[in-house]
């Protein structure tokens, strides 16, 4: 959840908009997120680890051609996994340089981490490009660019026009504790990474990439004895020449500035490449956990197996199951299928998490999540009657006794507007062919809505929605108490 | 993950919606949305606009959401408590599909009914044997029901 929701879509607006089918291809059909640890079946489709085994457990078909398809099937793709990683990390800079048109507030954060090794590398000025800055290197961007960065900056609290870009505008917040001015104009421009060398978008950096990098490095160290000497060879070159003395920085900075005018070509990430040419070695790790036949086994038995493997033994029996299963498609997609896994403990912390959301005994399990969001969106609720009322119908959803008039009246208003969103879609795309009756025909539709609006507001009607919203507020008072 | 995705298709709709389909949350509720679905020109239900209440469960999209009618409508598929008979919403269902998909499925079944797997059986019978009168019906219940 808290990772921005990025979409297709993002490359509509700029001069590649093909580039949304690369967007596209890369992300899992199941949870319509980028890939994540991949596998492959044996039809050919490529899904998460996780998220295909989740689905496997109940269904044994492949979700996009429905042949079938079993979790033994399932081959780690270690070369997708790279592409969609480094693709993710590049993603933000992509679009950015792709955008054309965009002057929009989104990209309105600089900072630095102010680490002393950081510090000593990037406080040497650069001569080439004449930029200077006290913080950070810069290199190749357009001045037109950067005056409508910084107008944009200028007003860092304007307010996002669409909730997707909600994820985006809180850098604006984030920009408001930024500790100098100047910063403003460096939005956009490219810095050089203090441990790998490499130039990246500001944002990119310190986001994404910095992170990586040190993770690297430190597993870089700890790993010594089984990765590739190339591996260690390129992360201790890059903190040795991280911590270079000004004037051999320098020289090597002036190597790297001789060519490109433009903004240098990004490299890919070292770390990716990397990865996947030593994929493989890893695997000898940890054993896959294996599945259960809870059938045969007492609770007793299976508190034993979960405290066995540092798991909560809360709950009923069918709620330490269900634990049990999602720990095993966590751990074996982590320990089988992941180039890199991560430690036990976080697996552990990820189970919790999702205990939480999935996993709590009856009634209670709808999450609230995203609340925020969408009441952002839905500003036409009128307070808490009509929640009430809306859950008191909800009660009787998909049974017979179902009111659903009382369900249209509650919701006349939204309903209203979803109409009125439909047919605005509907004219927009036939405006072309559509002959002018054919107009006048819709326009006779629309009369129609609001006739029905006014049916709906007739005061018998009301009179019974009142009457019916007083049984429901006891009831909730009661819950309450 | 449910609500992650849940958010996900939301934001689709808002960036690139169905033709004739819109949908969304009903109050603070991301796993409980309507949606309204406009009459196909070319069917008996033109002109109407149908709404329909949408039920996420929480282990979408490993499920299908749960979606019924809340106008009433004359349809083989559709009976009278607004569940719909479609593949895709039971044995059919498959993680890969989206809501705006299914609501375009739901579209064309009002266009194409599908009167070998009937839900109303009465209805699939005229549907087979008397199309006018079928046609005819349908276009009753939308004037009186969902205009």
């Amino acid at each position: 959840m808290s990772k921005e929701i990025t979409d297709t879509t993002d490359f509509a607006n700029t001069k590649l908009p093909d580039f949304a089918q690369l967007d596209f291809l890369l992300r899992c059909h199941i949870c319509k997120d980028f890939l994540k640890t991949p596998v492959l079946t044996p039809c050919g489709h490529t899904f998460c680890s996780v998220c295909i085994r989740e689905y496997l457990q109940s269904n044994s078909k492949c979700p996009l051609c429905l042949l079938e398809l079993r979790e033994s099937m399932l081959r780690s793709e270690f070369l997708v996994n790279g592409i969609v990683q480094t693709y993710q990390s590049l993603r933000p800079s992509l679009i950015d340089i792709l955008d054309s048109t965009r002057s929009s507030n989104d990209t309105s954060i600089i900072e630095l981490g102010s680490d002393s090794e950081g510090d000593s590398y990037v406080k040497e000025p650069i001569d080439i490009t004449g930029e200077y800055d006290d913080d950070l290197q810069i290199v190749g961007a357009s001045n037109k660019r950067t005056s409508l960065r910084s107008k944009s900056a200028i007003y860092p609290s304007s307010t996002p026009k669409t909730m997707n870009r909600i994820g985006k505008s809180s850098s604006s917040i984030q920009s408001m504790f930024k500790p100098t001015t100047k910063n403003k104009n460096l939005k956009e421009k490219q810095a050089q990474c203090p441990v790998c060398e490499g130039f990246f978008p500001i944002q990119v950096l310190e986001r994404v990439h910095l992170d990586e990098c040190l993770t690297l490095q430190s597993l870089g160290k700890k790993r010594k004895g089984t990765t590739s000497s190339l591996n260690d060879q390129t992360v201790s070159n890059s903190l040795r020449t991280s911590r270079m003395n000004a004037n051999t920085s320098k020289r090597s900075q002036e190597r790297r500035l001789v060519t490109p005018t433009p903004p240098p070509p990004l490299p890919p990430a070292i770390s990716y490449a990397e990865q996947y040419l030593n994929s493989g070695r890893g695997t000898d790790s940890e054993q896959r956990l294996p599945k259960l036949d809870f059938s045969n086994m007492t609770t007793t038995k299976i508190k034993q197996k979960l405290s066995s493997l540092g798991l909560s033994t809360t709950g009923t029996k069918q709620n330490m199951i269900a634990r049990y299963n999602h720990y095993e498609i966590l751990w074996n997609s982590n320990f089988c299928d992941s180039l890199n896994p991560v430690d036990e403990s976080e697996l552990r912390r990820q189970l919790i998490s999702w205990d939480a959301a999935h996993n709590v005994p009856a009634s209670s399990s709808n999450g609230n999540n995203g609340g925020g969001i969408i009441s952002k969106m839905m500003v036409n609720r009128n307070g808490n009657s009509k929640e009430n009322h809306y859950k008191k119908l909800l009660a009787d959803f998909k049974n017979d006794k179902f009111e659903r008039k009382t369900w249209i009246r509650l919701y006349k208003q939204e309903f209203k507007l979803l109409i009125k969103e439909a047919k605005e879609k509907m004219i927009k795309k036939d405006a072309k062919k559509m002959t002018a009756e054919k107009e006048a025909a819709l326009t006779t539709d629309l009369s129609v809505v609001n006739d029905l609006g006014d049916n709906l507001s007739d005061p018998d009607l009301s009179k019974e929605l009142n009457v019916q919203h007083t049984p429901v507020q006891e009831s909730t008072t009661e819950e309450n108490g | 993950m449910s609500s992650k995705r849940i958010t996900k298709e939301l934001s689709d709709m808002g960036r690139d919606p169905p033709t004739s389909c819109s949908a969304g949350p009903v109050g603070d509720d991301l796993y409980h949305w309507q949606a309204s679905i406009m009459g196909p020109p070319d069917s008996p239900y033109a002109g109407g606009v149908f709404f329909l209440s949408i039920h996420f469960p929480t282990d979408y999209p490993f499920k299908p959401p749960k979606i019924s009618f809340t106008t009433k409508i004359y349809h083989p598929n559709i009976n009278a408590n607004g569940n719909i008979c479609l593949d895709i919403l039971k044995d059919q269902w498959s993680p890969a599909l989206t809501l705006s998909k299914v609501l375009l499925s739901i579209c064309s079944l009002l266009t194409d009914a599908n009167p070998d797997d009937p839900l109303v059986p009465e209805i699939a019978h005229i549907y087979k044997t008397d199309r006018p009168k079928y046609e005819a019906t349908a276009r009753e219940w939308t004037k009186k029901y969902a205009v």
